[in-house]
């Protein structure tokens, strides 16, 4: 596991489109042919998934640029630490069964054992690269698959526990950031596009969270009747819209608000640099306030990574792993605005 | 109120639908008298018949739904409606007529498109094999030729041992 204060380099800021795009998804799930569905699987059949596929990432070399997490390693704070950095879902966290869990040093690629499917494995990457995600979870799914026999059916595709999933067994996702549509209240109208042709619009940790900070997740839903990069390419065109009208609106508010967003910005950074103690809704609110303005250039003294970075960084888990200590939500909210504090002062 | 259509007395109670041959419908109002003689069955009696139908034929799906189960984990189709999710691949053949409808709901297609598994091919090819390997037993058998026979019964035991 990479220490507390290192993120993955989806975090870096550094792909296309960065300003409006956090990060791009693709997560794809896949089923052994001759072991029943987790939820209906036996402990040992638990063991004997996490087994091969354990092999098989270390016989294709993955185990090399990567870690294997058991059930005691996946115990709190670490499994939550592991859900703040979207490298495992709360579901998979909190179940009782045997899982495993591998995550590729750069943070980049994850494999739950033992989730709803026996394998979802995701590729993350900066920005709208979608090239990149499902280039890299593409390849490790062939490589798996040499060593793998997947449940697979001519008709129906990738078999899947819920039929929801099956087909292509492709989640695809982009994480963007639409503060200056929220302002002049044209998100609902601009994601209406997206839920339209079927997509669908949910918050920062997926299904069931909030928009906190006015970040927006769009994925498919549909995943049988249209190839991997049909589905990409749809979530892609949407995508492109959404950040063509966001960065529209965010001229407008430089035009005809500046004054406003300027004071926005600056409150935000100086709460960020004042407070003496903040919760973690707080944080990331000031946090997403804050990026608007160094997109915008208003806020140049702080870059885009920085201030991505500290997204993840301000979460409870991530930030006890990274002090080391356990700490009580209070404790928290103090370490928590000291170490914003001293990020953005020595920024 | 409307007087009847019929006999021009009654309350014009009862509205009648008539489809004729060339599909043109025309309506008539009448009242309940007339309807009664004309064998009209009552509209509430028609309602509580149709529901007692709908109870009827949910039950026998429902029996239906409870004895449909999967060759090879016992899942009934009832209980996949009610936990929403299969318990192993063999499902998706045991259940497939009732799936295809429902994926074709979820997603608005049902054959897949896009990547495929190797080890579907793999395995197709494994069965293949087998039904050569069988076709070759029997023409051992037929030729008399026992050794030959023991080989390819060992050979295809194997095979359906990995498969």
């Amino acid at each position: 596991m990479t220490p507390g204060g290192v993120v993955g380099k989806w975090l870096s800021a550094s792909g296309p489109e960065a300003d409006v795009v956090l990060s791009t998804r693709v997560r794809l799930a896949r089923n052994l042919a001759d072991v029943p569905f987790t939820h209906r699987a036996e402990p040992r059949d638990h063991e004997r998934t996490i087994d091969v596929v354990r092999w098989a990432l270390t016989d294709t070399g993955y185990m090399e640029s990567g870690r294997f997490l058991d059930n005691e390693q996946l115990a709190d704070p670490r499994g939550q630490y592991l859900i703040e950095r979207h490298l495992a879902s709360p579901d998979f966290v909190a179940s009782q069964a045997k899982r495993g869990l591998y995550v590729g040093n750069d943070e980049a690629t994850s494999l739950m054992v033992n989730e709803e499917d026996h394998l979802r494995f995701q590729v993350l990457a900066s920005g709208l690269d979608f090239p990149e995600a499902f280039t890299a979870a593409a390849a490790l799914d062939e490589k798996l698959e040499s060593q793998l026999q997947y449940a697979f059916s001519p008709e129906f595709g990738f078999l899947t526990a819920c039929p929801t999933n099956l087909g292509t067994g492709m989640r695809a996702s982009v994480l963007v950031h639409l503060p200056a549509l929220v302002i002049t209240r044209e998100i609902e109208k601009v994601l209406r596009g997206a839920l339209h042709i079927g997509l669908a619009v949910r918050g920062l940790y997926g299904e069931g969270t909030e928009t906190k900070g006015n970040f927006f997740q769009i994925s498919n839903q549909k995943t049988v009747g249209q190839t991997e990069w049909e589905i990409i390419e749809t979530i892609a065109d949407i995508s492109r819209q959404v950040i063509t009208y966001e960065r529209k609106a965010r001229e407008y508010l430089m035009k005809k608000l500046r004054v406003e967003v300027e004071d926005k910005v600056f409150r935000s950074l100086g709460l960020l640099r004042g407070a003496r103690v903040l919760s973690s809704d707080e944080a990331i609110n000031l946090i997403a306030s804050l990026r608007l303005g160094v997109a915008l250039g208003i806020v140049n003294e702080i870059n885009l990574e920085q201030v991505t970075r500290l997204l993840i960084l301000v979460r409870p888990a991530n930030l006890q792993v990274m002090l080391g200590e356990s700490l009580t939500a209070a404790e928290r909210d103090e370490r928590r605005a000291t170490f914003v504090r001293e990020t953005l002062v020595h920024a | 109120m409307k007087q009847c259509d019929l006999c021009g007395k009654g309350n014009a109670t009862v509205k009648v639908s008539r489809l004729d041959k060339e599909g043109k419908v025309t309506e008539i109002s009448i009242c309940t008298d007339c309807a009664r003689q004309r064998g009209f069955t009552e509209v509430e009696k028609l309602k509580a018949n149709n529901a007692e139908i709908i109870t009827e034929l949910k039950s026998r799906i429902d029996e239906g739904d409870s004895k449909l189960v999967c060759s090879n984990c016992g899942l009934s189709y009832a209980e996949f409606k009610r936990q929403g999710r299969l318990n192993c691949a063999e499902c998706y053949v045991s259940f497939h007529d009732q799936l295809v409808p429902l994926i074709r709901r979820i997603h608005d297609a049902v054959q897949h498109v896009g990547r495929t598994a190797s080890g579907g091919r793999k395995q197709a090819q494994m069965k293949m094999n087998a039904q050569k390997l069988r076709e070759a037993l029997s023409g051992a058998i037929q030729d008399e030729d026992y050794e030959k026979a023991a080989a390819l019964r060992d050979q295809l035991k194997r095979s359906e041992e990995t498969e």
